[in-house]
């Protein structure tokens, strides 16, 4: 698929999986909005959005900046994400709610406004970044894991409401990746989990890529409330 | 002004994205239930436009789904007509 001329708007930009994505679809002609909480730039068709995904009313507001940057968005991935990894017993309280906030709720605002521009074009494709925590729910990430779970509960009703306009909705649940949020888990625990995949390895940027280029093609304009894992998991 | 502007954004959401064909919006088109000529989501999509023009053009933040609209004896919803003057009156306070 050729991205040229169109419009891909990436959450959490400034590190990580996003950063690698943004990138991507930069190097293949796409414009990219990027929403993080930094100020933050990349060379070529980049506009940077400075927001903080845990609010609401903020993610609104830059809607509203964007909108009148850009007439339409064609793709959204939902990939900025934090994670405190914690027993439940012991978990803060500001860290339970701030994953909430940012990871489900920023999920769903940010879906909601895209989906405001999209649905005049009647095209979109928005694919949101799950987690393999959903399936294997490993101790530590009650809370993370849920949101996740929530993400994909979210993207499957808001397929329903917005095939009307003809936007997709879909839901990648990728595997551990060489990325800063990595860092913050013990290293030992992940290495354990991934060898009991169905494919033992890591994800690469290339896997994720895969399946969103997939989501994203004209040609899967009949593929939505669905869900991908890479790596075996189900 | 409020009247002609509402009937005009929800006639431009009618025709945009309801499949009725040929449909004159006025004051007495009915937007929810059984006589309703248009779907629930062409009435989200009439919603989300009327927001974001009372947003863009006038400056002015409404919200036309909070607990206020929903909890009313007779829903803004009802026709065009409730819809204006409900629309009038939260936008005068």
């Amino acid at each position: 698929m050729t991205y040229n001329g169109k419009i891909v708007l990436i959450t959490g930009t400034s590190r990580g999986v996003g950063n690698k994505l943004a990138e991507y679809y930069l190097k293949e002609n796409a414009t990219v909005i990027g929403i993080s909480t930094s100020n933050f730039s990349l060379n070529g068709l980049y506009d940077h959005y400075k927001c903080d995904l845990s609010n609401g009313n903020e993610i609104k507001d830059t809607f509203r900046k964007i909108s009148k940057n850009h007439s339409c968005i064609d793709i959204v991935i939902n990939n900025a994400a934090i994670l405190t990894s914690q027993y439940s017993l012991i978990m803060p309280v500001k860290n339970a709610e701030d994953m909430v906030k940012t990871n489900l709720l920023g999920t769903f605002f940010v879906s909601r406004e895209a989906a405001k521009l999209m649905r005049k074009s009647e095209y979109g494709r928005i694919i949101n970044i799950g987690s393999m925590a959903v399936s294997l729910e490993p101790k530590g990430d009650s809370i993370y894991a849920a949101c996740k779970a929530g993400i994909g509960t979210i993207t499957n009703i808001m397929a329903k409401e917005l095939s009307t306009y003809k936007i997709t909705c879909n839901t990648l649940g990728i595997t551990a990746i060489e990325t800063d949020m990595l860092n913050q888990l013990p290293r030992e625990k992940i290495d354990e989990i991934i060898k009991t995949l169905p494919i033992p390895r890591y994800a690469t940027i290339n896997d994720i890529i895969n399946v969103i280029n997939f989501f994203c093609s004209e040609k899967s304009s009949y593929i939505t409330a669905q869900t991908i894992y890479l790596g075996g998991i189900h | 002004m409020i009247k002609e502007t509402v009937i005009a954004t929800i006639q431009d959401v009618v025709d945009s994205f309801s499949d009725a064909e040929n449909v004159k919006i006025d004051e007495n088109s009915e937007l929810f239930g059984k006589n309703s000529i248009i779907d629930s989501m062409t009435l989200v999509s009439i919603i989300v436009d009327i927001e974001e023009l009372f947003s863009d053009k006038y400056n002015k933040e409404i919200c036309l789904t909070d607990d206020r609209a929903m909890t009313r004896e007779q829903s803004p919803f009802d026709s065009v007509k409730t819809l204006i003057d409900y629309i009038e009156e939260i936008t005068k306070k």
